[in-house]
């Protein structure tokens, strides 16, 4: 998008200078090293999924810090493996609209006329449902799975990625590099690929990110109202719904995987307007 | 209106570091006539302008200290509504960049309605009608008054403006750069649509500009600023025939001369200095061709050259003149 | 301005077809059998291929796409698996309560984020500023459903001063509008503020300060006027995402709207309910941005002589 490309170090400094934006990358690598870690820090057969019911529905204690839910397991250990599951999803739906949109928005802003009117005009029409009904709607259809989820929230993403592929490509496809690249006989994937996508991948990144926080969002509404990942697999809005029938003697199963998720939503979104700013910094006064 | 400004200071505190716009100048305009503030961009001319009105942004800007009376009662007495009552009325200002200067959702005609019906308490239909009267005086007709302004042109929106300062004929105008957006031609109808509508009403008004072929055909005194500083002061003889300060000797051999086409053009060297960070003793000092080691260390003060005429250089001191051989 | 008004709900249609489309499309490719299901498990092979033959399930899909499309025109959306009624009037009876919902929550939504995001800007870096950042902030990270939830166990099950569910009383309103308003109310502070911010510093609202005019009128009507513009656009998308956290507000306070129709006719595989209440809501979020489109054109005259 700019005339001036920033390099990484610098856009990196201006990064650093956010507090915010830092606090948020913070937060975001505890989040990845407890998903990654996820096994050492709690098994998944033993805790996770082994009922054990003499001990259901304990309130927070030195045992299991934030309690136990209806079938006995540790709320922590599952809140552990749900951190995984919500950044696995996150991760791998904004991949699908990120590659289908960047793909679709790219040939758009590349060859416009005709290509780009009937791409766009489908964007419109997925743009016309609401990304959370879409997703809906493909669950329903195919059944609650976890490659499903990530495909309806992926799809659902679509729109937006193309729209801001195309603009960029639009904006930049016309500078001189590009026409020197055709000029050498590139062809026209090497052009877009190699010489159009690295040049407009500010506000990809900034989208990217605040991308994987409404997937999670999203998953975790799928999973609460019981079309997302299934039990007795822990992800965050399922142990949210499950608690929802305790709610008045045991707060703790729809608190915590609440918190969980405001916190991971909370740093991605600190981390994306960051990235905005550090990227852009004539957005910022 | 007479204006008096004494010993103006402002700054702008942008966190980073402090940026000092304007550094102690000193201003008078007597009623009815015109001072011309040159300068090159940055040299904080609208600083000052604004200051007048009272209209720095705050934050990052502030007025440190300093005095500005208009009819010899200083306006940092009065409060926030007592300015309100003045901004537009007594004292009005026109903008540089008459493309940004109005508001984009209102009708022209509701622009100027709105300075008019508050300074003179008009129903707004009346207040309509003034409008249209003014539009017609700047030369539009008064039917496009329910026109928005990206339905004028450049030239077009500047005489919008002037209509809107002179609405309520202040007694004193302040024009920044009034014409710089402008096209040649329009430059010259705009400059005497305000040259006649001033004398129409007696109006005291300061031009700020960097183009000296406007100050000599508007401007009864000229003040030469550089980094916060007016560097010199006096009458079109004085600044244009007695030419003292080396910044306005530089001005004047950087223009183009028609006669002596030949002869290069001379442009001052270097830049206008950060004003975060201003060089030491005389700020001119960096880019001045009859600077001495003494420049850099001694800040000069104002020496009067004679009775209209003053010079803020270390060339004309008394203690320091020896130290310059030749540069009168 | 006619012409424009027209021309934009022209261009509704072809995104109505392709909405209905694509909804008819994906629940066509779902691996179930609609005959099997609404027969169930134990019915005769021959009972279920009857059924198949009377629904027109053999057909090509193009041929049902535009059988169904045809009743569409006609306000017929089919019969519900379930109830065996059809789906439009089940669908319609429901609306006006989502309906209720949605302009509850956007009109609260707005009626707060306006002001606290106008306030904001005008006192950046105050104390008022950051707090409402940090609110606005968790406003969008909050799922709707939790704070449903939580507000759920604060003001009813604890305090005991609200309802926990259902339609009744304005009391019933209280909490399903706060949760389903606040993420909305946390997008549009964050927009007000930042296009005010933007717009307090450019020189028209210079130019109406020295014309005199009283800093109250400088904010309220030079710079807010300008700065509505991007934040009626955000109002517009944001109703999308009203729409879809209607169907999880429903579910959590068990509100008898399309939302939680919706999730019922998933639950029983329901596939005509289902497209009824996905092509409708999309449908009326469709009509929403028109309207947006057209007030858009109201407050920037720039864009209204585009059209004239």
């Amino acid at each position: 998008m700019d005339k001036k490309r920033s390099n990484a170090s610098e856009i990196w400094k201006r990064l650093r200078k956010n507090k915010m934006a830092m606090a948020g990358l913070a937060i975001l690598l505890v989040l990845v090293f407890v998903a990654i870690f996820a096994d050492v820090l709690a098994d998944y057969d033993t805790k996770v999924i082994a009922q054990d019911l003499s001990k259901r529905l304990k309130g927070p204690s030195a045992e299991n810090w934030l309690g136990t839910d209806e079938y006995g397991r540790d709320i922590l250990a599952r809140i552990i493996h749900g951190t995984r599951v919500s950044l696995i999803v996150g991760l791998v739906s904004v991949g699908i609209s990120l590659l289908i949109g960047g793909v679709l928005g790219a040939v758009a802003g590349y060859y416009g006329g005709k290509v780009d009117n009937i791409i766009m005009r489908c964007m419109d029409v997925l743009l016309a449902i609401p990304s959370i009904l879409m997703a809906i709607t493909i669950v329903a259809a195919f059944g609650s799975s976890l490659v499903y989820v990530m495909l309806a929230i992926g799809v659902s993403g679509v729109p937006s990625y193309a729209r801001i592929v195309r603009a960029a490509v639009l904006s930049v496809k016309d500078q001189e590099f590009v026409e020197a690249s055709k000029s050498i006989g590139a062809n026209t994937a090497t052009i877009i690929f190699l010489e159009i996508i690295p040049n407009c991948m500010a506000p990809i990144i900034v989208q990217a990110t605040l991308g994987v926080a409404s997937a999670i969002l999203s998953t975790s509404a799928l999973s609460f109202i019981g079309l997302g990942v299934q039990p007795p697999d822990p992800e965050w809005g399922a142990i949210l719904a499950g608690g929802r029938n305790y709610m008045r003697d045991a707060i703790h199963l729809t608190l915590f995987p609440g918190l969980a998720i405001i916190i991971t939503i909370l740093s991605l979104n600190l981390l994306g307007d960051g990235l905005r700013d550090a990227l852009d910094p004539r957005l910022k006064q | 209106m007479s204006v008096k400004i004494t010993n103006l200071n402002v700054q702008y505190n942008t966190g980073d570091e402090v940026v000092k716009a304007v550094n102690g100048i000193n201003l008078s305009i007597e009623k009815g006539k015109t001072l011309g503030l040159v300068g090159e961009t940055g040299a904080g001319k609208t600083t000052t302008a604004l200051s007048i009105l009272r209209l720095i942004p705050n934050p990052p800007g502030k007025i440190i200290s300093g005095s500005i009376e208009l009819e010899g009662k200083n306006i940092f007495d009065y409060s926030e509504s007592d300015m309100e009552k003045i901004r537009g009325d007594q004292v009005s200002m026109i903008f540089q960049d008459p493309m940004t200067s109005l508001n984009p959702v209102m009708t022209v005609g509701d622009q100027i309605a709105e300075v008019i019906a508050i300074h003179q308490n008009l129903k707004k239909t009346n207040a309509l009608e003034r409008a249209k009267e003014m539009l017609e005086m700047v030369g539009i007709s008064g039917e496009r008054a329910c026109e928005y302004p990206h339905q004028f042109s450049g030239g077009m929106k500047q005489r919008v403006v002037i209509a809107m300062a002179l609405a309520c004929n202040p007694k004193l105008l302040i024009a920044d750069e009034p014409t710089t957006a402008l096209d040649v031609t329009i430059q010259a109808q705009v400059l005497n649509l305000m040259q006649t509508l001033k004398e129409k009403y007696n109006t005291s008004m300061l031009m700020i500009t960097h183009d000296l072929g406007i100050v000599a055909e508007v401007c009864d005194e000229v003040s030469i600023m550089y980094a916060g500083k007016i560097v010199e002061h006096g009458n079109l003889v004085d600044i244009f025939d007695n030419t003292s300060h080396p910044y306005t000797k530089g001005l004047f051999a950087s223009l183009p001369n028609i006669n002596k086409r030949s002869e290069p053009l001379q442009p001052i060297p270097g830049l206008m200095p950060d004003p975060a960070n201003l060089p030491s003793g005389c700020s001119f000092h960096p880019r001045c061709k009859y600077a001495k080691d003494i420049c850099k260390t001694k800040v000069p003060v104002i020496t009067q050259i004679s009775d209209t005429h003053n010079v803020s250089c270390l060339a004309y001191e008394k203690e320091t003149i020896d130290e310059f051989g030749g540069i009168n | 301005m006619h012409r424009y008004i027209l021309k934009r709900l022209l261009m509704l249609i072809p995104v109505i077809i392709g909405v209905s489309f694509l909804v008819f499309f994906i629940m066509a490719l779902s691996p179930g059998n609609p005959a099997r299901t609404i027969l169930g498990e134990s019915a005769p092979i021959e009972a279920v291929e009857a059924l198949e033959e009377e629904l027109g399930l053999n057909d090509p899909i193009i041929q049902r796409y535009a059988n169904y499309m045809l009743d569409l025109v006609q306000g017929d959306m089919g019969e519900s698996y379930k109830s065996g009624r059809p789906v439009f009037g089940e669908v319609m009876s429901r609306f006006p309560a989502t309906m209720q919902l949605a302009a509850g929550g956007m009109i609260f939504a707005i009626m707060l984020s306006i002001p606290i995001g106008i306030i904001s800007a005008t006192k950046q870096y105050s104390v008022l500023d950051g707090a409402s950042m940090i609110f606005a902030l968790l406003g969008v990270a909050i799922p709707n459903f939790w704070l449903g939830l939580m507000l759920i166990i604060v003001f009813s099950l604890n305090l005991g001063w609200l309802p926990s569910g259902g339609m009744g009383g304005w009391q019933n309103f209280i909490l399903p509008v706060i949760t389903l308003g606040t993420g909305c109310m946390a997008n549009i502070t964050r927009t007000t503020r930042s296009s005010m911010l933007e717009v307090i510093r450019q020189d028209y609202i210079r130019t109406a300060k020295a014309k005199g005019v009283k800093q109250k009128i400088v904010i309220g009507k030079h710079a807010l006027n300008n700065a509505l513009i991007p934040v009626v656009t955000v109002i517009g998308l944001q109703f999308g995402a009203l729409l879809g956290g209607a169907v999880l507000t429903e579910t959590v306070f068990s509100w008898p709207g399309v939302g939680s129709f919706l999730i019922n006719s998933i639950k029983a595989k329901d596939t005509p309910a289902v497209m009824g209440c996905v092509i409708i809501f999309s449908i009326c979020f469709s009509i929403v941005n028109l309207l947006v489109d057209i007030l858009y054109a109201y407050i920037d005259p720039r864009i209204k002589s585009q059209y004239s």
